[in-house]
């Protein structure tokens, strides 16, 4: 009975369907086809002709290789870098911003600080290539300052991470501060007025009263962050990469491209952006429901 | 009745480090292009003025045709593609927000595992081969037509149109299409706004597809050749074709300055819509949880 009353609801409403179908053969020609092609990572690809199935020869072969083996490490130390040092950041920003009166200061400090979230990498990468610059560049006008030597960041192997831990954070620490401002609007501003009649200090209110408010927002989006760990910042590295630092900062997705796109080897590329994803949607997942678990909230 | 507090006092000066931070490297960027190329030595790495005032590197980007190209290039993508993500998104969200729509459930199922499982890109870039899109823009445009949070978000402000309004509408004998373009989208101006400036700054900031798509340098938006210029320091490209270049005039040049010129040019819209970005963008995102 159902199924009929279902079909004439369809027959009624065919333009609905007809609107939808645009939508649908996007989605189904550019996200499932490309998806439903990955089985190429246990296929050897042929220009001409049917892909021969080989199992998991190209698995075998990333595993066994240590050039994948370094670049696993890179995008776990990288990520966990970025996660440690970055994730708090906007959590303080945020915390100082909401101590500023509504008013000309304010809306100064916020758009200032959102301003390098819209600028492309591209465009990062060339200002802090500039920035970092060994002859002239801002953080060595300071390190000549404090007469201390100057540095070429750029293709130093040992600061070339923490040159992506401070250029994230210099792109995102504003703008990622805009969802724990908004949970903190939300406080009721009489916790606040009987805090200050009992002699509640700013910061003690700022301990006691909006930090634990937050906390369920840190929560999520700390698990949130955690489902893109196998990420680490593709564009990032793309455009600070540089032939001698690829060997620390190599993540990933830098390493499909370039065995894949550059190099052609479509089938052992696949193989490793499987393997991305594959444990990135465990992340993903595991994450969707410890947050529900911890929070009541999902990730979507 | 504001009492002088110590603690908020240095939270103030703390944050005006912040923003200083922020906002002397950017104005280093714009010092070094506007400074006379025979003093841009003098500039230091912090300061915000430019030593001396020239338009001599402006003159020099504008004159190479490559660089012309490359933003309208890069000016008709963002037109064409915003146009098509606008269009798509809101058909789309359309249908997912009639309550009279059955399957609504699979469709949303299957979006969210899109949006948690992208396509690897050798996948993708093998598609847009079989499909014969190589080397065109419709590679660029097609390959992201529709967000899935941006579908979403224009969902649910669908669902909140009131349904008298439709009911009445389809009283008067308005079908499906008419009800979408004669009252929906009317309604959802400040929406699609939002989503356009979503959608024009993605647009106009993308260079990785434009990069593997696009073989031909003519097609190059103008991210793809910033990217030529300050990544892979290639500064042939940088004065090819422009006119009037002799070794003379070549010798007086300073390539930092040059690039950093190519780097507000590629910045100048932006800035153009900024204040219309902060006033969307914050409450888009605010409101919709979305961080992206």
């Amino acid at each position: 009975m159902r199924k009929i009353s279902s079909l004439k609801r369809i027959r009624k409403d065919w333009i609905l369907y007809l609107m939808l179908l645009p939508g649908m053969l996007y989605f189904v020609i550019f996200h499932i086809i490309p998806i439903v092609n990955m089985k190429l990572a246990f296929q050897d690809y042929r220009i001409i002709g049917e892909n021969v199935w080989v199992g998991m020869k190209h698995f075998e072969q990333l595993f066994s290789s240590p050039a994948f083996k370094d670049v696993l490490m890179n995008t776990v130390i990288i990520s966990t870098m970025k996660i440690i040092f970055i994730f708090p950041i906007p959590i303080l920003v945020s915390l100082l911003v909401n101590e500023l009166r509504f008013g000309p200061y304010r809306k100064y400090v916020q758009s200032v600080s959102y301003l390098p979230h819209f600028l492309s990498w591209v465009v990062i990468a060339g200002i802090w290539i500039t920035l970092l610059n060994p002859v002239n560049g801002g953080v060595n006008v300071i390190r000549d300052f404090f007469q201390l030597p100057s540095l070429d960041y750029m293709t130093s192997k040992e600061h070339i991470r923490w040159v992506l831990v401070y250029s994230e954070m210099w792109r995102s620490a504003g703008w990622d501060s805009i969802l724990y401002l908004a949970a903190i609007l939300k406080i009721n501003p009489s916790l606040y007025e009987a805090a200050r009649i009992d002699g509640a200090s700013t910061l003690q209110q700022m301990r006691y009263i909006t930090l634990p408010a937050l906390m369920s927002t840190v929560v999520t989006l700390f698990i949130l962050n955690l489902g893109f760990f196998m990420s680490a910042g593709f564009d990032q590295v793309f455009n600070l990469m540089n032939d001698s630092v690829l060997s620390v900062i190599d993540i990933l997705d830098t390493y499909v491209y370039r065995i894949g796109i550059l190099n052609g080897q479509y089938s052992y590329a696949t193989a490793a952006g499987l393997f991305k994803g594959v444990i990135g949607l465990v992340l993903i997942l595991g994450t969707h429901f410890l947050s529900k678990r911890l929070t009541g909230k999902g990730v979507w | 009745m504001r009492q002088f507090s110590m603690t908020k006092t240095i939270i103030q000066f703390i944050l005006f480090l912040f923003t200083l931070a922020v906002l002397i490297p950017l104005l280093n960027i714009l010092a070094l292009s506007l400074s006379d190329p025979a003093r841009v030595s003098e500039l230091s790495g912090l300061g915000v003025l430019p030593k001396g005032f020239s338009l001599i590197n402006y003159e020099i980007i504008m004159s190479n045709p490559f660089i012309l190209k490359s933003i309208f290039n890069s000016v008709f993508i963002t037109i064409v593609g915003t146009l098509l993500n606008l269009f798509l998104t809101a058909i789309t969200a359309y249908v997912l927000a009639r309550t009279e729509f059955v399957g609504k459930r699979i469709v949303l199922v299957v979006l969210i595992a899109i949006m948690v499982f992208e396509p690897s890109m050798i996948t993708e870039y093998l598609l847009m081969k079989d499909l014969h899109l190589l080397n065109s823009y419709a590679a660029v445009i097609l390959y992201k037509a529709i967000n899935v949070y941006y579908l979403f978000i224009l969902m649910r402000f669908f669902q909140e149109v009131p349904t008298s309004i439709l009911e009445a509408a389809k009283i008067d004998g308005a079908g499906h299409f008419r009800i979408f373009t004669r009252i929906m989208l009317p309604l959802s101006k400040p929406a699609l706004a939002t989503l356009a400036l979503f959608y024009g700054v993605y647009h106009w900031n993308e260079y990785f597809r434009a990069t593997i798509y696009l073989s031909d340098p003519n097609k190059w938006p103008l991210q793809v050749v910033l990217r030529q210029f300050v990544v892979t320091q290639d500064n042939t490209t940088l004065l090819k074709g422009v006119e009037g270049m002799t070794p003379e005039l070549l010798a007086t040049l300073d390539f930092g300055s040059l690039q950093s010129a190519t780097i507000v040019v590629a910045v100048i819209p932006m800035l153009l819509l900024y204040p219309l970005i902060l006033k969307y963008f914050t409450k888009g995102t605010m409101d919709g949880g979305v961080k992206e």
